[in-house]
């Protein structure tokens, strides 16, 4: 293990996250068996007490997997000159076998966090928590997730050891490999663009019409999430090549680097905003209905709907701008 | 009661400006810092250095990036975590020694 | 503005009002809190600092140096070998370099004695360039001062100076005296043709892989540092050296959990008896949640801004002065050097997390046991 400052604040944050999760999951066991709102029994109205400092908590644990996210992403950048032969957070991960799965499950807890307190401020808005039970089921599918992820990491940086020989952003995306990187890299940049562009026209479509008509939410997460994937691909097959004015250079974490002006931050921010924002409107409309929420939840998805179309627009003009002021033509 | 707020606020907005004016700071010195750290990586290439002169208490303790003449326990055999410096120094992460054995020209070559 | 907004103004403006009647009890916390972080924050920025130039500074390192072992021990390394060397092929110059140490009994410190690698840069014979600390710890008061270094009783070795090294070099070569081959040789009584080590500079920086296995293979017995293992040996030391002043404070962190955990779940009289009549008003439990999480707010981000401020200051603007003299050690020659300001992002987030999360934890169960109590449990 490297004792270093950034891997001691992420390593105290998932072992808070992980005994809280551990304390939720058992507690909305309970609740999934007991929460009856009608009910003025002392189990219930202690119940409900209960409720409030696990919602709080649960809250607090998710708004720091968030930020952990960027803290982790951006040590890892950091961290590369201490491994031979890594330029990037790419050779950070590499550096054993924990690395990318860490990376993996953070980005998911990031997603499940992001959607999670949507739920819960949802929840918090009508008067008789009709959402509780969903809630907590949703806390029981967290956990794990939470504690994979902190043991994940835990592994990856007791594990991790300087002068490692690792391998550079180079030798994992090229379209000599197999894999899914390799495929995303080989993908030609042409129709990694049109893809891109189709997804985004399919979200503007369905952005519009929940804001206009009031329909297609579901369609819109599920456009968003294609966006996403779209986007993670264009940006390694061709966006990073216009950032590094390079025809080789597929790195999608160099990005995030000093070098380039930290622009990955630009494209990256407005892209996982955009898509829990969407993925939120699919999910509010997916909830059962209550009355108490029947009038805020459509306020609610078009406020969200707005702010997803904006987080996407933003990474859009960041996209336009690289190729704009890119000094590489690949086209014509 | 809304009267604290603002003196309230307004420290909180002192410490926020603190550290903007800290962040703006950092932000300006850098390319003289830059210019600064330049002129002695000249030093550096120029002289041939490969070491900073920060740890100079004991002679084993001026170069760690470098074995060199003056080890540790020349001077007794009780010197080795003599000076305050050792507590800096970390333990080789990789343990001591290589961990394999080499044989051969081809794996050395690679 | 939002309900939201208004809702979170209100509590605010209702939380520093309750605030400023315990005043002397939250800045008592609030100085504590902010003592905790100033000495991470300084830890951190300090060492990131150093970090840095060090980073940058020693890249311009030589890429190989080749040292001779004997007997397990470092040993000169004679001249034939560089003519070995040069003939490898990549490989761009290749140079003997000379440098050893000198204790001076006149003051107790240790210099180090080298001669320059650029033959633009060695003095004439008979001076020397002096590193900074030199003439400070020596008492040199003038500029042309001769410096006068004794070997043995009754020895006086005299060095003019050809130069003083800048002060903003210190960093690397405070302790430094360059002076030319021939005195360096006549200080040490060194034979000729034998060199300290050997300098191997490599056009590019790919081959630095292939020309250290085909080095190795031509000389079995010496020992290979690369540029690249020189700034990670100090980005590794900075690293640790970081960690355990931040593993140190985490004692202190923890204390001042405990003792906030303390404060929180031993409401006085008064504040318990507030609790009751808000919630006798209508205050739900989640409002006077909300107000007490506005009030650790509050009071983490101040002690943040406070302490972290003042390590910036106390870093950049007074040199660390707190830390160095635990760096220093027992060294008589310590550089003067004033480090570039750094502050990013993964620093603060680092230091956010190590601070405010132990607070947070220790406080959310001892507020939300408060705040659900019945009213007239509270006020009776």
């Amino acid at each position: 293990m490297i004792l270093q400052v950034p891997i001691l604040a992420l390593l105290l944050g998932s072992a808070l996250a992980s005994a809280v999760a551990l304390w939720a999951a058992c507690f909305a066991i309970r609740v999934l068996r007991g929460w009856d709102i009608t009910n003025g029994s002392g189990q219930q109205l202690a119940l409900e007490r209960a409720t409030q400092l696990v919602s709080t908590l649960f809250g607090l644990v998710m708004l720091i997997e968030i930020a952990a996210l960027f803290l982790f992403v951006f040590n890892a950048d950091r961290m590369a000159t201490l491994f031979v032969g890594a330029m990037c957070a790419v050779g950070t991960f590499n550096a054993n076998a924990w690395g990318f799965p860490a990376l993996t499950l953070k980005i998911a807890v990031f997603f499940a966090a992001a959607l999670w307190l949507r739920l819960d401020r949802l929840d918090r808005a009508g008067h008789d928590y009709p959402l509780t039970r969903v809630k907590y089921a949703a806390i029981l599918g967290i956990a794990p997730l939470l504690l994979a992820n902190a043991a994940a990491e835990l592994a990856y940086f007791l594990n991790l050891k300087t002068d490692v020989i690792t391998s550079c952003c180079s030798k994992l995306y090229t379209p000599a490999n197999a894999g899914l990187a390799a495929e995303m890299t080989g993908l030609a940049p042409g129709r990694a663009l049109w893809l891109l562009a189709i997804c985004g026209l399919a979200v503007a479509l369905a952005g519009g019409a929940v804001l206009l008509r009031g329909r297609g939410a579901r369609l819109l997460a599920l456009a968003g999430i294609a966006f996403f994937l779209a986007a993670l691909t264009a940006i390694v097959s061709v966006i990073s090549l216009y950032v590094y004015d390079h025809p080789n250079h597929h790195c999608p974490f160099c990005l995030l680097k000093r070098d380039y002006g930290y622009f990955g931050y630009a494209l990256y921010i407005p892209l996982f905003a955009g898509t829990a924002l969407a993925a939120g409107v699919g999910m509010m409309r997916a909830l059962p209905r209550s009355d108490s929420l029947a009038a805020i939840t459509p306020l609610a998805i078009r406020r969200h709907t707005r702010r997803a179309l904006a987080a996407f627009a933003l990474f859009g003009a960041a996209v336009l701008w690289a190729i704009a002021s890119s000094q590489l033509i690949l086209f014509g | 009661m809304t009267r604290r707020s603002p003196l309230v606020f307004g420290l909180i907005g002192a410490g926020c400006a603190l550290l903007a004016l800290e962040a703006m700071h950092s932000k300006l010195m850098t390319p003289a810092g830059a210019a600064r750290m330049a002129r002695s990586a000249e030093l550096v290439r120029r002289a041939g250095l490969t070491d900073l002169a920060l740890f100079t208490e004991a002679r084993f303790a001026r170069n760690p990036a470098l074995a060199d003449l003056h080890t540790a326990f020349q001077d007794s055999p009780l010197s080795f975590e003599h000076f305050p410096s050792g507590t800096f120094a970390p333990r080789p992460a990789a343990g001591f020694g290589q961990g394999t054995l080499r044989f051969g020209t081809e794996e050395d070559a690679r | 503005m939002t309900p939201w907004v208004r809702r979170q103004q209100a509590l605010a403006d209702y939380t520093l009002a309750a605030m400023a009647r315990r005043r002397v009890k939250n800045i008592g916390l609030l100085l504590i809190y902010a003592l905790v972080i100033f000495v991470i924050a300084s830890a951190t920025l300090f060492s990131t600092a150093l970090r840095h130039e060090a980073e940058i500074v020693l890249a311009e390192a030589p890429e190989l140096i080749v040292q001779n072992l004997v007997m397990g021990r470092h040993d000169m390394i004679s001249a034939e070998i560089i003519e070995e060397l040069e003939a490898i092929r990549g490989v761009g110059g290749v140079t003997g370099r000379l440098w050893g140490y000198f204790y001076d009994r006149v003051n107790g410190a240790n210099y180090t004695l080298m001669v320059p690698l650029d033959p633009k840069m060695v003095p004439p014979a008979g001076q020397a360039l002096f590193g900074e600390a030199l003439p400070r710890t020596r008492g040199l008061g003038w500029d042309t001062a001769p410096l006068f270094l004794s070997r043995y009783p009754g020895d006086l070795f005299r060095l003019d100076p050809a130069g003083r090294l800048s002060h903003e070099s210190a960093l690397v070569s405070a302790d430094l005296i360059l002076l030319g081959e021939e005195d360096f040789r006549a200080f040490f009584d060194l034979p000729p043709a034998v060199y300290t080590d050997i300098a191997v500079s490599i056009r590019n920086s790919r081959e630095i892989d292939t020309i250290v296995a085909k080095a190795g293979k031509l000389l079995p017995n010496a020992r290979l540092v690369t540029r690249d293992e020189i700034s990670r040996t100090y980005q590794k030391l900075f690293y640790w050296r970081e960690g355990i002043m931040v593993a140190m404070a985490g004692a202190s962190v923890l204390a001042f959990a405990i003792f906030a955990a303390e404060k929180a779940s031993g409401l006085s009289a008064e504040e318990t008896r507030e609790i009751g009549i808000l919630k006798a008003i209508g205050w739900d439990t989640r409002d006077v949640i909300a107000m007490k999480l506005w009030e650790g707010g509050l009071i983490s981000l101040g002690a943040f801004l406070f302490g972290t401020g003042l390590a910036y200051l106390h870093v950049f603007a007074f040199d660390a002065a707190l830390f160095a003299s635990v760096l220093k050690g027992w060294s008589v020659i310590y550089p003067d050097f004033r480090l570039t300001p750094m502050i990013d992002g993964v620093q603060l987030t680092a230091l956010f997390f190590l601070t405010v999360l132990p607070y947070t934890a220790a406080t959310i169960v001892p507020i939300w046991r408060a705040a659900t109590a019945d009213p007239d449990q509270v006020m009776r």
